[in-house]
């Protein structure tokens, strides 16, 4: 039984996450931009069954809270508004295309500059890296929301402060913007 | 709880899952025939309070017999039950239409993301914190086993419920978009922002039960805030205020009246739902009431003592020694689930709709400050005492 939901555990990360690349091909490949979403949609949901195989109960329903349950549907929301269509005819897409392709290596450049060391190095058989005395705190904790409460708010709450100041920087800057249009 | 092998844990969770979808199915036809009844009492509608049958027949000799004495024919509380078999009859008999324009494969997808947001969510939901009775020994795969008052026992389960409401929004928003026809859409982008501003003061709401009680799991904290064991007395105030937005909350992301704007019908003609018909309608229309029904026990579950008697964390006056009083039971749950259901039909008869500015202002100018201020004594209650 236990070696049996073990193994269950370790192929629903493996299915979850090819749905979810999967998704993510359809969101990039649909015509319809509503179909784009509903791919996005189905991706998010599949990170969160990704997170729910691995344990990390709290992760996978913040992922779907936040996510699925409030981004996407603003997403939907502006695509149902916006006629895309328009934007078709007048070619702003493939204007676009050259500095996306350059935009995308360069963020892949970074994004593995950054993470080499978690993704080849030693680091990545050790999941958080916290104090002792409050990894200690970490192992008494019952709950999945505890540990993930201790992590932040003990070790690392600075960058977490310093994330939510950069998500108020973008609220204001959207604020700004939408307030020019108007006057 | 004894342990369990792989199949039994199968055939049981079935077995739960099955009981539940009963009592699902049960519900929400009757709390449709309640609809009809009590607002049919309450605004003096002749025809859900006296229908009682033809004239023809056994019944009909009857109900001519009780005329002719001058009665109103059958019990008052079946009055007004063809009304409700033939509103039953006609959603699952009338023609399935997919307008020509529709985009197909969303507009059948809509109503199945409606009611499985709807369905899911009692997955986690716990009418009772233990077993409710086990099953003698003859039974040949569950014998001996309890039957537990939840199907899962989710250590995140408040989260869970959350989520998959949260959900829930995009049957109505793709049904309206799928729909490609002027109201339907309009109704949509109502119920989209409508919803998402609402999500807002209901998740901050129940913050203040999870902050003072402290456990994310449904029956943990529905019974630590019914006993009120280590919360203060002032606690009392914070949770007041707490239900009192959770339930107006719960109106608008049900869209219930006051906050049916998303099927104002006389402005929208009916809403998102405008081009559905048949068994597709008939699914938005469950996974709403679903949707009333899991308001009322996240309501009475957190705010109102859950299987406790009292509500608030009063019931710490009672001893647990009471042999009835001071225990909990299920039939408690449900009354407190039945008597918010109640209130929301009570609402939709006597409350006007709001307009289109007013709801946004209720929801942003006035129930979000008031559930920070909440968030914030509650905060305070935990931390000094």
């Amino acid at each position: 039984m236990e070696h049996l939901l073990v193994t269950i555990g370790r192929d629903m990360f493996a299915i979850f996450g090819v749905l979810a690349l999967c998704g993510g091909i359809f969101m990039v490949a649909a015509k319809s931009a509503v179909h784009s979403v509903l791919g996005f949609l189905f991706t998010m949901l599949c990170v969160a069954g990704c997170f729910l195989s691995l344990d990390a109960e709290f992760l996978g329903m913040a992922q779907i809270l936040v996510y699925a349950g409030g981004i996407v549907v603003l997403f939907l929301f502006v695509v149902m508004l916006v006629e895309l269509s328009k934007y078709k005819e007048k070619g702003v897409f493939q204007l676009q295309t050259r500095s996306a392709v350059v935009a995308v290596v360069i963020g892949a450049a970074v994004f593995i500059g950054v993470f080499r060391n978690l993704l080849f190095g030693v680091a990545s058989s050790e999941a958080l890296v916290l104090r002792p005395e409050l990894a200690q705190g970490l192992n008494v904790a019952q709950q999945n929301a505890q540990a993930v409460s201790r992590g932040l708010f003990s070790d690392y709450l600075l960058p977490f402060e310093i994330l939510s100041v950069i998500l108020l920087v973008a609220l204001v800057g959207a604020v700004v913007l939408a307030k020019r249009e108007r006057v | 709880m004894p342990t369990m092998n792989l199949t039994q844990t199968m055939v049981m969770g079935l077995i739960q899952v099955v009981a539940v979808l009963i009592l699902i199915f049960v519900m929400v036809p009757l709390l449709t025939f309640a609809e009809r009844k009590v607002i049919g009492y309450i605004q003096v509608r002749l025809g859900a309070t006296r229908t009682a049958g033809g004239h023809v027949g056994i019944t009909g000799a009857l109900n001519r017999g009780m005329w002719a004495m001058g009665k109103v024919p059958m019990l008052s509380i079946l009055r007004g039950l063809p009304v409700f078999v033939a509103d039953i009859l006609k959603l699952i008999l009338k023609e399935d239409i997919i307008p020509a324009k529709a985009e197909r494969s969303v507009f059948t997808l809509a109503p199945i993301i409606s009611v499985l947001a709807a369905f899911g969510v009692f997955s986690a939901i716990a009418f009772y914190p233990g077993a409710l009775f086990t099953f003698p020994a003859r039974f040949p795969i569950v014998g001996g086993l309890p039957f537990m008052g939840f199907i899962s026992d989710v250590n995140v389960g408040v989260l869970y419920i959350l989520a998959l409401s949260s959900v829930g929004v995009y049957g109505i928003v793709l049904g309206a978009w799928a729909s490609n026809s002027k109201y339907p859409l309009l109704g949509g982008l109502r119920s989209a922002a409508q919803i998402i501003s609402y999500e807002v003061p209901l998740t901050l709401s129940l913050l203040t039960p999870v902050l003072l009680a402290g456990s994310l799991n449904f029956k943990d904290l529905s019974v630590r805030l019914s006993t009120g064991a280590d919360m203060h007395w002032l606690a009392i105030f914070p949770l007041f205020v707490g239900f009192f937005v959770y339930t107006t909350c719960g109106f608008a992301e049900t869209n219930r009246t006051p906050f049916d704007l998303p099927e104002a019908e006389t402005e929208l003609v009916a809403g998102f739902h405008t081009e559905y018909s048949g068994m597709k309608f008939g699914f938005f229309y469950l996974a709403e009431y679903t949707n009333m029904i899991v308001v009322s026990c996240f309501a009475s579950a957190f705010f109102l003592g859950g299987y406790y008697l009292l509500p608030f964390g009063l019931q710490r006056f009672i001893p647990a020694s009471v042999p009835f009083l001071g225990q909990p039971s299920i039939l408690f749950f449900f009354l407190k689930v039945f008597t918010i259901l109640f209130a929301f039909l009570w609402v939709r008869a006597t409350v006007p709709r709001y307009r289109y500015d007013q709801l946004m202002d209720v929801g942003w100018k006035y129930l979000l400050p008031l559930t920070l201020v909440n968030l914030f004594a509650a905060a305070l209650i935990r931390f000094a005492f």
